[in-house]
């Protein structure tokens, strides 16, 4: 057992932690994903510097642009990167940390060459392509059609909440390739540009964050942009869905501090109650980052970490939201108060983070969800 | 960063599971209830044959010279097979106090004796007050000659009744001094207390128990300090148990929801109780690795005030929680005394409450943050 880092880790944290601290593209970057619009120029230009030393993908083998280092150093440059795209990672680690993950092991030799290289180097993001409007929580019901015309597929359709659309060039789409039972054996993964034909794209704002609608009119994707096996793409999708649950818990763990610092100097820090909620929430955050850092652990020992992934988005989520609560509770009345407002305190972050902080408890598979995963696949306990 | 116990840990792990499988049977731990004594001697001994009393004492003292992580190992077997017995008391509460803070005399004295199994002891810090900190401590020592006279009431000391000899905290003057006692002082008197887990707790009256000054631990006045590393040790001990206790009643519950049918279906279909078992199995996991954390950092020798007190904090409240769904889903038959989650349900209330309870060590954490 061991619960601290090497020093070449600690050494590979600090780099990136100063590169960023100093860097005016990371404070512009952060600027951008805090008004909730995803990647910005900023980002762009940030994403090509990290890029360009290897730090988003540094447990990609180095013939595909990583460092050939252990998963555990992914999760250390996802921790530093928290500093400017916030809220777990979330849209930062769509190329980098799982459609580019997932190419790796079930891409062909052609996709990973056409792919990986440019996800590493931080000049292409994807979109996830799962949601529906009568798919969420059971995506296998999912319907967006994708035909087999010979040269190519014929895709006809419509998803619901895919976020990156409007910045990232392609499309990780999910669609039915046979109509068959159980439905989840009928559906193949594609990458799709997001630049063809047909395609359109209607933003929707929800809650902290801007996501999308995007309609698929006769869209012609070629027959190389089929991920792996034919009618295996929900296998794809599950193993991608591993990766987006695996949060890092600096950037909360960071308003946590925030948040302890306004009780010290505000003296709200001498009621018992609040002394006992904060201590919680405290060891409550030493657990989250303990569940995090349990996933590349087991990565690196070539484990799957499918429960441990659900543990982690719940136990994550469901803190996130105590330690929003509790601000509001100390701050009282001045948590309403927005940022730009008069009077506002600790930068109105806990205003803008009670409404923005619910799409943890719903995207990458509900709460409800992820304790449907618990019991079935950790404890075994019978699905009917 | 490694989340595992090494192989001798884990060797370790496995030999104590099926010991205490054979030895300790749920039969024997009510029946222990029963019992006066509440241990059994030949089964001491057996542990002593095993190295389990010396597992931290050092090679020349007797023991293994393992750490806090291979300590911790065996108090999960410990926890989840509810093993009675004066062993905390003797080991973690006594024999390593003595190592950190007694003269060479004393451990020569004491530590072999503990290791081979000869010599049971005790902590009698608690008083009346019930608080843990060195304002709760009433029991006056007064200094006469070369030795103490020592007055007081100590409560809920663990195994008082069997112990050979005591670790005593009193106040001296303005300071609070630790003592080593012989049980059979004249002027001590000790009384079972009867108690929710039926485990062997007593009532000890000093009155002016007469104790040589070289029985002293440590120096005189300065006895808080080691106090407080002994609430530490046995905080994160009883964190180790409730592990084990948990992951016990984690896996019977489960268990039982595969078996038991209502409405022509496993109870395990359920979604009301599969998301029951799920948060259960969130809570054990995180009693783990919260629990992990810190008995590394103390066998690493670091300071761990703060990761002690949130293992203790974040068990004792997940311990009710874990123990209460495990009822819940056992229905009926879990309250009936032939069930084995009522022993589990009681056990745990009295590892919660050892060593401070969640509002407790959070108090504790809280200072450790600042605030
Ligand atoms: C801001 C935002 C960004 C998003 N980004 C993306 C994206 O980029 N790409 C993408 O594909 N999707 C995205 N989503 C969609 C998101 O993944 C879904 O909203 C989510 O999976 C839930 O699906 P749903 O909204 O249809 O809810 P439903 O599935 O209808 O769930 C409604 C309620 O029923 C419960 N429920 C459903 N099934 C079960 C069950 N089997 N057991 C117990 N309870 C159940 C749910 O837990 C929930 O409480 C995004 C959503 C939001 C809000």
């Amino acid at each position: 057992m061991d619960f601290g880092f090497s020093p070449e880790q600690e050494k590979f944290r600090q780099e990136i932690h100063e590169f960023l601290e100093n860097d005016a593209d990371a404070k512009g970057a952060k600027e951008e994903w805090a008004a909730g619009n995803g990647y910005g120029p900023h980002t762009w230009v940030i994403m090509k510097k990290l890029g360009a030393r290897g730090w988003l993908t540094p447990a990609w083998p180095k013939e595909y642009g990583g460092l050939g280092l252990p998963a555990m150093y992914r999760a250390l440059a996802m921790e530093e990167m928290d500093y400017f795209t916030g809220r777990g990672s979330r849209g930062v680690l769509c190329g980098i940390g799982m459609t580019g993950t997932v190419l790796l092991g079930h891409g062909s030799e052609e996709q990973k060459r056409e792919y990986l290289l440019r996800i590493s180097r931080g000049e292409i993001d994807f979109a996830l392509g799962y949601t529906e409007p009568e798919a969420g929580s059971d995506l296998a019901n999912l319907s967006i059609k994708a035909e087999d015309k010979g040269d190519y597929f014929l895709v006809n359709g419509q998803k619901m909440f895919n976020t990156a659309c409007h910045y990232a060039q392609y499309h990780w789409l999910g669609a039915r390739t046979q109509v068959v039972e159980p439905k989840y054996k009928g559906i193949s993964l594609f990458i799709v540009d997001l630049k063809t034909p047909g395609i359109t794209i209607i933003p929707i704002q929800a809650l902290g964050f801007k996501t999308n609608q995007i309609f698929y009119d006769n869209v012609k994707v070629p027959k190389n942009c089929l991920v792996g096996e034919l009618n295996r793409g929900f296998y794809y999708i599950m193993e991608a869905l591993d990766h987006e649950r695996t949060y890092t818990t600096s950037r909360l763990n960071g308003e946590l501090e925030k948040l302890i610092q306004y009780a010290k100097t505000s003296g709200k820090s001498k009621d018992p109650i609040i002394r006992q909620k904060l201590a919680q929430l405290s060891t409550e955050m030493e657990i989250a980052k303990l569940f995090a850092l349990r996933i590349p652990w087991m990565l690196d020992r070539g484990m799957r970490p499918t429960p441990e992934a659900a543990i982690l988005k719940v136990f994550y989520a469901e803190l996130q939201q105590r330690v929003i609560n509790t601000a509001q509770q100390i701050l009282s009345p001045y948590g309403q108060l927005k940022k730009d407002s008069k009077w506002a305190q600790l930068d109105g972050e806990f205003e803008l983070e009670y409404t923005a902080s619910l799409e943890g408890i719903i995207t990458r598979g509900t709460c409800e969800v992820m304790r449907n995963i618990i019991a079935l696949r950790k404890l075994g306990l019978p699905a009917r | 960063m490694d989340f595992s116990f090494n192989e001798e840990q884990e060797m370790l792990r496995k030999s104590a599971r099926q010991f205490l499988e054979d030895e300790c049977p749920k039969k024997f731990v009510r029946d222990m209830e029963e019992d006066e004594k509440g241990y059994s001697p030949e089964l001491w001994k057996r542990m002593a044959e095993l190295g389990w009393m010396g597992l931290l004492l050092p090679e020349e003292y007797g023991g293994l010279g393992g750490n806090f992580l291979d300590l911790t190992a065996l108090l999960e077997e410990m926890g989840r097979a509810l093993l009675p017995g004066p062993f905390l008391p003797t080991t973690v509460y006594s024999s390593l106090p003595i190592l950190h803070y007694g003269t060479e005399e004393q451990k020569r004295e004491f530590l072999p004796k503990i290791a081979e199994g000869k010599l049971i002891m005790t902590l009698a810090i608690t008083e009346p007050s019930g608080r843990f900190d060195e304002a709760g401590i009433e029991t006056k020592a007064i200094r006469s000659n070369n030795d103490y006279l020592i007055t007081g009431t100590k409560l809920l000391v663990p195994d008082a009744h069997i112990a050979d000899w005591f670790l005593c905290a009193a106040k001296e003057g303005e300071g609070i001094t630790l003592f080593l006692i012989d049980a059979k002082t004249p002027g001590i008197n000790c009384t079972l207390l009867k108690t929710l887990a039926a485990d062997k707790q007593c009532e000890v009256i000093l009155d002016n128990a007469k104790v040589p000054a070289r029985n002293i631990l440590g120096k005189s006045g300065a006895g808080w300090e080691i106090a407080s590393k002994i609430e530490q040790w046995g905080a994160i001990a009883q964190c180790a148990l409730i592990s084990g206790c948990l992951q016990q009643v984690l896996e019977m519950t489960v268990d039982y929801t595969k078996e038991r049918m209502q409405f022509g279906k496993l109870i395990g279909s359920f979604q009301a109780i599969q998301h029951q078992c799920a948060d259960m199995a969130i809570d054990v996991d995180a009693v783990k690795f919260i629990t992990y954390e810190a008995a590394w950092k103390l066998s690493q020798k670091l300071p761990a005030t703060i990761e002690v007190s949130r293992a203790k904090a974040w068990t004792s409240d997940a311990s009710r929680r874990v123990c209460l769904t495990g009822h819940r889903i056992h229905g009926g038959l879990g309250l009936t005394e032939d069930h084995d989650m009522q022993l589990y349900f009681r056990r745990a209330k009295a590892m919660e409450l050892a060593f401070g309870d969640g509002d407790f060590h959070r108090e504790i954490v809280a200072k450790e943050l600042g605030l």
